[in-house]
């Protein structure tokens, strides 16, 4: 898991600081959550997964493979409000099932933004390493030691809960344990027979790595250095320009080429 | 609660490294006192070793001198003074728990970052600590998680000596490495100890005994027992060593001085040539569609015991997966007699209905928490038995208190298996893998991180059932078992098996050309 989201592709986002990326794509998320218009979101969809392309960190073919499911992020945001949204213009109608124009263009619209945010997401992970992002956000934000390092050390424990998982599930198959009863009842079998071991297993881990980071004089506060200077560079530069060009290139195009034509897909009766 | 605490360098202490004085100390829920007046000096520059049976509070100890506890872990504790030195580093059991960072260099930096060092001086400070413990990395930037265990404890080490500490607190640093790692962790030490105070606590004494200069015995109560060099409690106290399970020189050799009286006696019930039990004809096991392990042809009879040895991910526990049908293989793999169904390449449907051929092999898994099902000691056991419908709940009733009794657990019936002792927690798991009598049992490093007696307990529980007729196979790294107890080796190297010899002694009872 860890090892197909590493990033392989060095582009110049990566090299982009962490803490001002955070920014940046905080704010173009703002920008994909406040468009109402659907040209506007359709085009920040082509344009960003566009992006993801040309300055993500992983090569062409992952990439591909990352956007196939977009299409079903499309369909799957999309779908019940072109089935039960509101709207006036009806187009098709069986029992509760009910198109209309105006709830068929705020579904496509909120399909449009799902796959904006999910490339804009993809953008900033596959171009960032944590280490780095808590690094600058302890740097440029003032963000606590105490909790950055404390995510750094769990994100390190996580491939090893992941192989418990398994072994444990080996276990049960051999010891022939098999879980009794459906639904509820099934449900709380299974968090009986994984949770209780995975998680005496993982905090007993996290307590070892605790005291293990505090015996190495790590106390949450006082002065300290970092092995990571959280820079500024020209590098910024490039991408707040290319970033604020992107939500500009598709406002512009969503004005000269209007696919749609509609400005505020909200409901008004 | 009342704590007086003096640094080292108060007084006309100087020569004093760490020290406690009528430490009385109690964890909450315990009844008994884990120490009740204990007093201790270690002086500055020596090389101290605790030694003592497992869980008489060693461990606890070596936390209250390097100042852990209270200040770290909070345990309720009360002396006339503790000592603790001004600056001091630890390592720690678990190799994998001793790292917030998924990066050498990284981690090396967290210890430097929080004394405040100067981000220029980070990387030449890095190299010399890597030297100092023989880690010569050519990039720093390398994965924690791609080092070997015993590597990993180097750096455990290194990141310590960053530290530049007075004393080096060592926890049982080698009760989780291979024969080879604990060697070179133990080089690294003594190189870096020089000029330092060193206190150990370790069960695995054969590599280092010999160059401490004091040794501190610790009888199970708390109380010290033994006080002095090396020689010294190795010469007046080799019982209280055995018994305590400590892994002290020669240990191997007063076991199997045990082990011939016995075993002239039940050589002559070795079976003679049978039936295999299990038979493999160009098996390959499968690990999300890659090859992990080979086998041309092997056969498994009644009353083998087969070490699997070889490196570490040469495809040891990959084995007994696919002989449990836990990974997908293709091959000719003939169990009991009957031909097991290939996994690799059928259909999910058809995979979904083989299962695992538990009634027929024991599955001990390396580590025993993993394996537990039931909420008591009792119902663990009884747990297989039942899920089988083996027999009537008297029946059950009746067997499961014969295995409490013969793995020793019994007056823990009621207790829920995670709050067993280690060893315990071993025998329960090796119990309940065996109570419906499997012909074969399958044993994944079982004596890893174990105390020499535990270590034995298991051996000889295998070799009893051995002696019955049931056939071991048992992935170890340890020599001793490989050598002198194991009737037949595997090796396994690079996915690949391939029978060995036992080195070191004939074996009457080798089947040749089988």
């Amino acid at each position: 898991m860890i090892e197909l989201l590493t990033p392989t592709r060095s582009t110049i986002l990566q090299h982009a600081n962490p803490a001002v990326k955070l920014a940046l794509f905080v704010a173009l998320f703002f920008v994909t959550v406040q468009t109402r218009n659907i040209d506007f979101a359709m085009d920040q969809a082509i344009v960003y997964t566009l992006l993801l392309f040309i300055l993500g960190g992983f090569p062409l073919r992952k990439t591909l493979l990352l956007v196939i499911p977009f299409f079903l992020l499309f369909v799957s945001s999309s779908i019940t409000m072109v089935l039960f949204g509101k709207g006036d213009t009806l187009w098709w109608q069986w029992g509760l099932l009910r198109i209309t124009e105006e709830s068929f263009y705020r579904g496509m619209h909120l399909g449009f933004r799902s796959i904006a945010f999910a490339a804009e997401g993809l953008l900033f992970v596959s171009t960032t390493s944590s280490v780095r992002l808590f690094y600058a956000l302890m740097q440029s934000f003032k963000l606590a030691p105490k909790f950055a390092y404390s995510f750094m050390a769990s994100i390190r424990l996580l491939p090893m809960v992941w192989e418990e998982f398994l072994n444990r599930r080996q276990a049960l198959q051999v010891r022939g344990a098999r879980v009794k009863g459906k639904g509820m009842k099934g449900l709380a079998e299974h968090i009986r027979l994984y949770a209780v071991p995975l998680l005496s297993q993982s905090i007993r881990r996290a307590h070892r790595v605790a005291v293990a980071m505090e015996a190495k004089q790590f106390d949450g506060k006082g002065p300290r250095t970092y092995f990571y200077p959280s820079k500024i560079s020209w590098m910024d530069g490039i991408s707040i320009i290319l970033l604020v060009i992107a939500p500009c290139l598709a406002y512009m195009a969503s004005l000269s080429f209007q696919w749609f034509g509609i400005a505020d897909v909200r409901y008004h009766p | 609660m009342t704590m007086i605490e003096n640094s080292a360098d108060a007084q006309n202490e100087e020569a004093i490294a760490a020290a406690v004085t009528g430490l009385r100390l109690k964890f909450p829920d315990e009844r008994s006192f884990v120490f009740k007046d204990l007093s201790l000096s270690i002086l500055r520059g020596e090389k101290v070793l605790l030694l003592g049976p497992s869980g008489c509070g060693k461990s606890t100890l070596l936390q209250v001198l390097g100042g852990l506890i209270p200040h770290v872990i909070e345990v309720p504790l009360r002396a006339e003074e503790i000592v603790v030195p001004r600056s001091r580093g630890y390592v720690f059991q678990d190799p994998d728990t001793q790292f917030c960072m998924p990066y050498v260099d990284e981690e090396l930096a967290f210890v430097l970052e929080n004394r405040g060092i100067k981000r220029e001086l980070m990387i030449p400070q890095m190299r010399k600590v890597l030297a100092a413990v023989g880690l010569l990395l050519d990039e720093l930037h390398v994965p924690v998680d791609s080092l070997s265990q015993g590597m990993k404890q180097r750096l455990a080490l290194a990141s310590v000596l960053l530290l530049e500490p007075e004393v080096i607190f060592l926890d049982e640093p080698s009760a989780l490495l291979d024969p080879d790692g604990r060697e070179q962790m133990w080089e690294a030490v003594w190189r870096a100890a020089e000029g330092r105070t060193l206190i150990v606590v370790e069960h695995r004494i054969e590599e280092m005994a010999d160059r401490v200069d004091r040794i501190i015995l610790f009888a199970p109560d708390g109380s010290i027992i033994g006080d002095g060099s090396p020689e010294w409690i190795f010469r007046n106290f080799r019982k209280e060593l055995q018994q305590y399970g400590i892994w002290y020189p020669g240990v191997w050799e007063d076991f199997f001085r045990i082990l011939e009286m016995r075993q002239t006696e039940q050589r002559s019930m070795m079976p003679g040539q049978q039936d295999p039990l299990l038979a493999l004809r160009q098996f390959t096991g499968f690990r999300a569609d890659h090859p992990v392990i080979e086998v041309q042809a092997a056969e498994i009879y009644p009353g083998d015991f087969i070490a699997v040895t070889g490196p570490n991910g040469a495809g040891k526990s990959s084995l007994l997966l696919s002989l449990m049908c836990l990974l997908r293989f293709s091959g000719h793999y003939r169990l009991c007699g009957e031909l097991m169904p290939e996994t690799a390449g059928a259909r999910r449907k058809e995979r979904k209905k083989a299962g695992p051929p538990s009634d027929r092999i024991g599955y001990v898994f390396q580590n025993p928490e993993f394996q537990f099902v039931a909420e008591t000691v009792m119902d663990e056991i009884g747990f297989s038995m039942k899920t089988r419908e083996y027999a009537s709940s008297e029946q059950v009733d009746e067997k499961t208190r014969d295995f409490l009794h013969s793995f020793h657990l019994v007056g823990l019936e009621h207790r829920h298996p995670y709050q067993l002792s280690t060893g315990q927690k071993r025998r329960l798991s090796m119990a309940a893998a065996v109570v419906c009598g499997q012909s074969i049992l399958l044993l994944d490093e079982p004596t890893f991180g174990q105390d020499a007696r535990n270590t034995f307990a298991i051996l000889n529980y295998c070799m009893e059932m051995q002696a019955e007729g049931a056939a071991i196979v048992m992935v170890t790294h340890e020599e001793g078992i490989a050598r002198h107890i194991a009737s037949r080796v595997w090796e396994v190297r690079n996915g690949v098996l391939k029978e060995g010899t036992p080195a070191g002694r004939e074996q009457p009872e080798m089947r040749v050309g089988t």
